[in-house]
């Protein structure tokens, strides 16, 4: 007994060594652009990314100039936070009302939708980019969030993530509601969506950082500079007619900050919602 | 008014209405730009005038783009045959009794990557792999007696720095649904295999890689598409489209410099088909021969 | 429907505060926790441009760019332009954005007819792709150029026009010259004032190379100025006759066999970032890697901002040629941006003449000169000793000679590397700035295998 405890803690400890050998790799590339947001731009441009820490050259500077307000820096942050939940709670909202279609009922033509959700799995976003904008400028949703929103609004991916969650769901359930005698949408939102709450913390995060990262389609329909997102505006410091880099890094790590938060906040959750989601297969 | 209110409720016709959202969705903005972007890959939009398949001939014959196909081709293998096992190993550590207490911290710190947009991730990675000796890449290298690489201008190093990032974003998610996948393995299996007197290698071979098959099926799917189609990270990484050798060059970084760049735009949708052809085929594929169609098929019917 | 309410309400709490926190720690400044108020405060606010509302009527006009400094610099412009013509006022509205996003914003806005703005900078290495088709979506200049032609570069003209059209502006001319780091070539015995001709040149590398161990100058991998430069000195081309790319004549191959030549000698390399225009190579540069570049003229901005221990070290010359006796160009213009007015714009006409006047002026230039650094493509100041020589510019000071003595000593030959509006000049120069030089310079392919080569490649693309 003795000597399995000793065997065990002597495991406890590799294992450890381990992940924190992948957590020290891991934290790297952020502590060195932690460090980089307190030098100036000029010398990053210099010298490249490293983890010199020289303190005559550093200072609060950069971070003097993200907080004097004299950059559209903010104004992006709250751009990029509107768009994140405008776009987490819709595509959340309408995935939902779609997965549980496929989920719950037997129709007609039932295996060709669902296998056309397989399909638009695949499609290349870039693919269909230039008849989409297209498709917005003529219905004039140009430079508007709804145009960033709503192709993506029944997320193929997400549908797919939520019918598989609600495949392990209790029929009874669905049959107590009839007898009950509410009708089809009232069973959807009083009985099968609380029951969904793990799923949708799960799909909160993986939207939520996409919608947050999400730069190729919103740079097209987006034309002006105070609806830029946070992706685009910290795009637009690196042209190299006037580099901007020392707003660029410590805007770059201030941009991690609130989805992190996020995550630790749904991080039970997001577990949880995986475990019994789609992966199961 | 009521007709039509109870038409809707009626449990025949609830399922359509539940699946309208997406039909509708799907037909605008998915078939319909599909179908214009087949329509213009048959024109020379710069001449406008129709072409027929001579776009398409063209491409296998253009040594650019076939290069292009070569690096996503090349890329995609790559992060397939690190980001598998890797985060299964990582996973199975985690859900280990033995970091029971430590692995939520764990978790969080690993999942920090993924929260940084490509746009910042790529730039980091840029400047950490700088060609001059101060970068800290290079300086790493000197430490241990190597000498200072041009990482970005070769080709073999540059993949690297290109997997490296792919894996430093995503190694916490797949760790993430990896971990998902192992406990919703039942206990008693593990328990079960070590009263038998299996070790913890064989109960990971025999137990825990055959029942999160699901998971590798669903991570594969989407790392084989987002492999395919990856232009953002390498247009970070050399600030552009365009690198040297072309070493960076992706299918969509060659379908935006041809429609975008060169506003070849016929041309470009011809890549974009060809693009989308072998995105399904792979997929489609690979959902069959792991029975994940058939399975939604037994489960249905 | 509670439970969804519930959860829209937990998840916009969860985001409010989260907006909160942002705004909270910003409220050192005074406007960001304004949420309301967005316009407001991209007028105060430095980088988001729009200019002050004009007294009495005015059109409006919105104008891209990629060139942060360009911003300031038309509304100054654009605000004298209002003083002079009152009837024709206009208020401009600024986007800046990143190079390649904003080239293939405009690129898709003019495919699909939507969405593009009524004035913006194109840059040179891109303007073909939008001259080249049947349906061009830029509007012709030529009527608006008119007035300042007899004092501009016609050459700058050129590399923007298609069929006897114009359709961008030019700036500055980018007259190619040498950059030397006197300081260094003391040093080492060299004056540089004696280098005249390409030997010259090889030679002065060579002695610098056999006195300090140090490089002379740079081969370049990612882009091609000089390459360009000995070219038209030449009288050679990237195209043959009939227009079609011609990667494999005589005088491309002979500049790039010299060019061998002189990485052979070890005081030729080619350079961190691949070319003086990067961010690597102003580090390398500023620490004296190197003593000399030879890059068009617009580079002197960029040894006031980022190559500032230099100050009072570098020296700007005439290029050299390959014989004094030489007939053709003696230096070429590099580089550039053309202004171009959007066809399809309702005020297209306006926009023409207004942004004739905010660039190719005089008024423009004596502001192109001191703010921006550059070579006017008026020629009209550049003999006018009062401000090319004005003791508190910038680039007076930073630099040992008089900026425009080798600007007047080249000016009645500056050519033009004609070949810039060829439809295939993008595929070329792509060709040549990330393949052939890389295979020549890098990976040591001899120099007619590269060219042939990707001569090959660029021929792929002509149907």
């Amino acid at each position: 007994m003795k000597s399995e405890k000793k065997s065990n803690l002597i495991q406890s400890i590799l294992i450890h060594i381990v992940l924190i050998i992948l957590a020290l790799l891991v934290l790297l590339p952020i502590y060195a652009i932690f460090l980089a947001s307190f030098k100036p731009g000029g010398l990053l441009v210099q010298y490249g990314l490293n983890l010199e820490i020289d303190f005559s050259v550093m200072s609060f500077d950069n971070y003097a100039l993200l907080f004097s307000g004299s950059s559209d820096y903010w104004i992006w942050f709250r751009n990029s936070l509107i768009i994140t939940a405008i776009s987490v709670v819709c595509t959340l909202a309408v995935s939902a009302f779609v997965a549980y279609g496929f989920a719950a009922y037997e129709f007609k033509f039932k295996q060709a939708a669902f296998l056309i959700v397989l399909l638009i799995l695949s499609v290349p976003f870039e693919v269909i980019m230039l008849p989409l904008y297209k498709q917005m400028s003529n219905w004039g949703l140009m430079d508007s969030y709804v145009a960033i929103v709503l192709p993506f609004v029944a997320h193929a991916s997400t549908i797919f993530f939520f019918r598989q969650y609600l495949l392990g769901m209790p029929i009874e359930l669905i049959e107590s509601g009839r007898i009950d005698g509410a009708n089809e949408y009232s069973i959807f939102l009083r009985l099968i969506v609380p029951i969904m709450k793990p799923a949708f913390a799960a799909m909160a995060i993986l939207n939520g950082m996409n919608a947050w990262n999400n730069y190729l389609w919103p740079l097209l329909v987006i034309s002006s500079n105070n609806k830029y997102t946070l992706t685009l505006g910290l795009n637009t410091l690196l042209s190299p007619y006037g580099n901007n880099y020392s707003l660029l890094l410590v805007g770059s790590f201030f941009s991690i900050v609130p989805i992190f938060i996020l995550f630790v906040c749904f991080q039970k959750y997001f577990i949880e919602g995986m475990t019994a989601g789609a992966v199961k297969g | 008014m009521k007709g039509i209110k109870k038409f809707i409720y009626n449990q025949k016709v609830a399922p359509y209405v539940f699946i309208l959202p997406f039909v509708l969705s799907v037909l605008l903005f998915w078939v319909v730009p599909i179908i214009q972007g087949i329509n213009l890959s048959f024109y020379n939009t710069l001449q406008e005038e129709f072409v027929g398949l001579k776009n398409y001939a063209k491409i296998f014959t253009d040594k650019i783009f076939l290069k292009a196909l070569y690096h996503s081709v090349r890329y995609t293998i790559g992060t397939l045959v690190l980001l598998l096992p890797l985060p299964l190993l990582f996973a199975t550590m985690l859900n280990s009794k033995l970091t029971e207490k430590t692995a939520g911290f764990f978790k969080s710190i690993y999942f920090i990557p993924a929260l940084t947009s490509v746009v910042v991730a790529g730039t980091i990675f840029r400047l950490m792999f700088g060609e001059l000796d101060t970068s800290l890449a290079n300086q790493v290298l000197n430490a241990l007696g190597g000498s200072s690489i041009k990482w970005l201008k070769m080709d073999w190093p540059s993949y690297f720095v290109l997997l490296l990032l792919a894996c430093w974003r995503w190694m916490g998610v797949n760790i993430l649904y990896y971990l998902a996948g192992l406990q919703s393995i039942p206990a008693d299996l593990y328990e079960a295999a070590s009263i038998d007197g299996a070790t913890k290698f064989q109960q990971f071979t025999r137990i825990s890689i055959p029942l999160v098959k699901p998971t590798t099926v669903y991570v594969m799917t989407i790392s084989i598409y987002a492999g395919l189609s990856m232009y953002i990270e390498s247009s970070m990484l050399w600030t552009g489209n365009n690198s040297p050798m072309n070493i960076g060059l992706t299918i969509v970084g060659y379908l935006y410099r041809q429609g975008i760049e060169k506003r070849n735009m016929g041309y470009a949708c011809a890549v974009g088909m060809i693009l989308l052809i072998i995105v399904m085929v792979i997929n489609i594929l690979q959902l069959i021969s792991n029975g994940t169609i058939q399975v939604g098929k037994k489960k249905e019917g | 429907m509670k439970k969804i309410l519930a959860l829209i309400l937990s998840m916009a709490m969860v985001l409010s505060l989260l907006t909160a926190c942002g705004s909270s720690s910003s409220t050192t400044s005074d406007s960001s926790t304004a949420t309301a108020d967005t316009s407001a405060e991209s007028d105060d606010s430095s980088d988001g441009f729009v200019m002050d509302e004009p007294e009495g009527e005015y059109t409006d006009l919105t104008v891209w760019t990629f060139i942060e400094l360009h911003q300031e610099f038309y509304i100054d412009m654009a605000e004298k332009w209002n003083e002079e013509n009152p009837d024709k006022q206009v208020r401009l509205t600024l986007m800046n954005m990143d190079y390649d996003a904003m080239h293939n914003k405009l690129s898709i806005a003019l495919e699909s007819g939507t969405g593009a703005p009524d004035v913006v900078d194109i840059e040179i290495g891109k303007f073909p792709s939008f001259i080249n088709s049947t349906t061009i979506g830029l509007y012709d200049l030529s009527e608006a150029i008119e007035p300042y032609l007899d004092e501009i570069v016609e050459t700058r003209l050129e590399i923007y026009s298609k069929d006897d059209s114009v359709y961008g502006y030019p700036t500055h001319v980018g007259t190619t010259v040498a950059f030397y780091n006197v300081e260094l070539l003391e040093e080492a015995g060299i004056d540089y004032e004696s280098i005249e001709t390409w030997d010259d040149w090889k030679e002065a590398g060579v002695a610098y190379y056999e006195a300090t161990g140090k490089q002379f100058s740079c081969l370049e991998t990612t882009a091609h100025w000089v390459v360009n430069l000995m070219l038209v000195q030449k009288g050679g081309s990237y195209l043959d006759e009939d227009g079609n790319p011609n990667l494999t004549s005589d005088e491309l191959t002979e500049v790039l066999n010299f060019l061998v030549e002189c990485q052979e000698t070890g005081a030729f390399s080619p350079m961190p970032g691949g070319q003086p225009d990067s961010d690597e190579a102003y580090a390398s540069f500023n620490q004296g890697d190197y003593a000399c570049q030879i890059m068009p003229f617009w580079q002197t901005s960029r040894f006031t901002n980022y190559m500032t221990d230099l100050s009072g070290k570098i020296a700007i010359a005439t290029v050299p040629r390959w014989s004094t006796s030489d007939t053709t160009a003696w230096t070429i213009g590099g580089g550039g941006t053309g202004t171009a007015v959007v066809a399809s714009s309702e005020n297209a006409e306006l926009a023409a003449e207004v942004f004739a006047y905010i660039k190719l002026s005089s008024e423009a230039s004596v502001d192109i000169w001191n703010v921006l650094g550059f070579d006017p493509v008026n020629t009209e100041i550049w003999t006018d000793t009062e401000i090319t020589e004005n003791p508190d510019n910038a680039f007076v000071q930073y630099f040992v000679n008089s900026p425009f003595d080798a600007l007047l000593e080249m000016s009645d030959s500056i050519g033009a590397l004609s070949d810039q509006n060829s439809a295939y000049w993008s595929d070329i120069t792509n060709e040549i700035s990330t393949v052939t030089l890389e295979e020549i310079f890098e990976n040591g392919t001899s120099v007619e295998d590269a060219l042939q080569s990707s001569q090959d490649t660029v021929m792929t693309y002509v149907s």
